[in-house]
């Protein structure tokens, strides 16, 4: 889908951390995995380390923290705010949903709606996309976007492929309506058939969680998992991210009739550092600013990478002055959606470990 | 041997790390580090090089690296 929206900004931003740190080689190397196969997947992907989730917390707890640090450095009543979006695909309960739930923790008032949007690694653009439309044509002043997970909690320890990579955080943006009409062109995308290629069998309705979904199975490469597990076909989600996504953001380049060289910076899902590089190679925008380092330091992030590639990627930039960002969130579903607009000042909070120690 | 072929060869070689040395008749099995990031860089190396897109199983069904580089079109 192809729509152009206005009369909304993004007006904050803040992501909270798991506090618990794991180091890529040293884990390895505690599973018995040679430590030059090891370098070559740091080196080649990207990884060092990531923050995961401390027993006990969720992402509700993480986005509740971002939250909070952002409405008070933003200096926001919460009865001010028409409407929470919350993006997540690891909810505290299957009813109800995230969203309500933090509506009642932060007090909100009556009159504002509260719904979850089931969505991973595009989710943020989805919510992004959601609230300009909820403030431009839908009644809503301000709007509370948070996005994130607890994708750590889902792979097997055991996995070398799958358990290394995922970090846990939890993001907070404050969209607004404005009366200046800076467009924001949108291209969202959707690929059920391919649904299978980014899964967790077991533990919805279809699958419900039992003895029989926790047995492992070992496979060809010596991976443990069981079907509760996040389960990921590695060469079919880069394809499709080389196939989609460079689509996408040339699409939303050219209908916001910029050249290449116009755009300030390309903020992707944080996945990892290879398929960061290979998307801003195929779209041509390697000489823009493209920031893909911060998986080497959260592990990927999910729904709140972009967020957090946002605030600790652009840094000082977004909080001064406007710039020409285009940005794509990628993944599960398989679902994709893409943005260019100009955006900021925003203002940012640091990207922060929760609880702090 | 073709001179495309050595061309391809080299160019291969120079992306996936894990196929440097290796005979081109050479089983890929043999090697203990072909393993799905060197099929990501194979992948990758693919698109970049000759805009064409393979799909994880049919690099996975290649035994040897010349029916990795028989995957490129023939110009």
């Amino acid at each position: 889908m192809l729509t152009t929206l206005s009369h909304f900004r993004l007006a904050g931003l803040a992501v909270s951390t798991g506090s618990d740190t794991r180091d890529f080689i040293k884990d390895g190397l505690a599973h018995g995995i040679g430590l030059a196969h090891l370098e070559r997947v740091a080196k080649t992907i990207g990884l060092k380390e990531r923050k995961v989730a401390s027993p006990g917390v969720t992402a509700l707890d993480l986005c509740e923290d971002a939250t909070r640090r952002l409405l008070a450095a933003m200096d926001i009543d919460v009865s001010t705010i028409d409407v929470i979006i919350f993006v997540t695909q690891t909810p505290d309960h299957s009813q109800p949903n995230n969203a309500c739930l933090l509506h009642g923790r932060l007090g909100l008032a009556k009159s504002s709606i509260a719904f979850d949007l089931s969505l991973g690694c595009s989710g943020w653009v989805y919510g992004l996309h959601q609230a300009g439309l909820l403030c431009a044509h839908g009644g809503a002043g301000r709007v509370l976007l948070c996005s994130g997970d607890t994708l750590s909690r889902l792979t097997h320890p055991q996995d070398s492929s799958m358990d290394p990579l995922f970090g846990d955080a939890g993001s907070a943006a404050i969209v607004e309506r404005t009366g200046t009409p800076t467009p924001w062109y949108f291209v969202l995308g959707s690929d059920g058939k391919l649904s299978a290629t980014i899964k967790v069998p077991a533990g919805g309705a279809r699958l419900p969680a039992s003895t029989e979904t926790r047995v492992e199975s070992k496979d060809s490469n010596g991976n443990v998992h069981h079907a509760e597990n996040l389960m990921m076909d590695g060469a079919e989600v880069f394809n499709f991210s080389l196939r989609e996504v460079p689509a996408a953001i040339n699409t939303v380049i050219k209908n916001a009739a910029w050249q290449l060289a116009d755009v300030d910076a390309l903020v992707l899902h944080q996945a990892n550092k290879f398929i960061i590089e290979n998307i801003a190679t195929k779209c041509g925008l390697k000489a823009a600013h493209v920031p893909s380092n911060l998986v080497e330091k959260y592990g990927n992030q999910s729904s709140a990478s972009i967020p957090a590639a946002l605030i600790e990627g652009l840094g000082e930039k977004l909080a001064n002055r406007s710039q020409k960002i285009v940005g794509c969130g990628f993944g599960v579903g398989l679902s994709w959606a893409a943005f260019a607009s100009e955006i900021g000042p925003v203002i940012t909070c640091p990207i922060q470990p929760y609880p702090l120690k | 041997m073709s001179s495309t072929f050595e061309s391809h060869l080299h160019a291969l070689q120079k992306e996936v790390d894990v196929l440097v040395g290796v005979s081109p008749d050479a089983p890929l099995s043999g090697l203990p580090q072909w393993d799905s990031l060197a099929i990501l860089l194979v992948i990758s190396h693919f698109e970049h090089a000759y805009k064409i897109t393979v799909t994880g199983q049919e690099i996975r069904q290649c035994k040897t690296i010349r029916e990795l580089i028989q995957l490129i079109p023939q110009s």
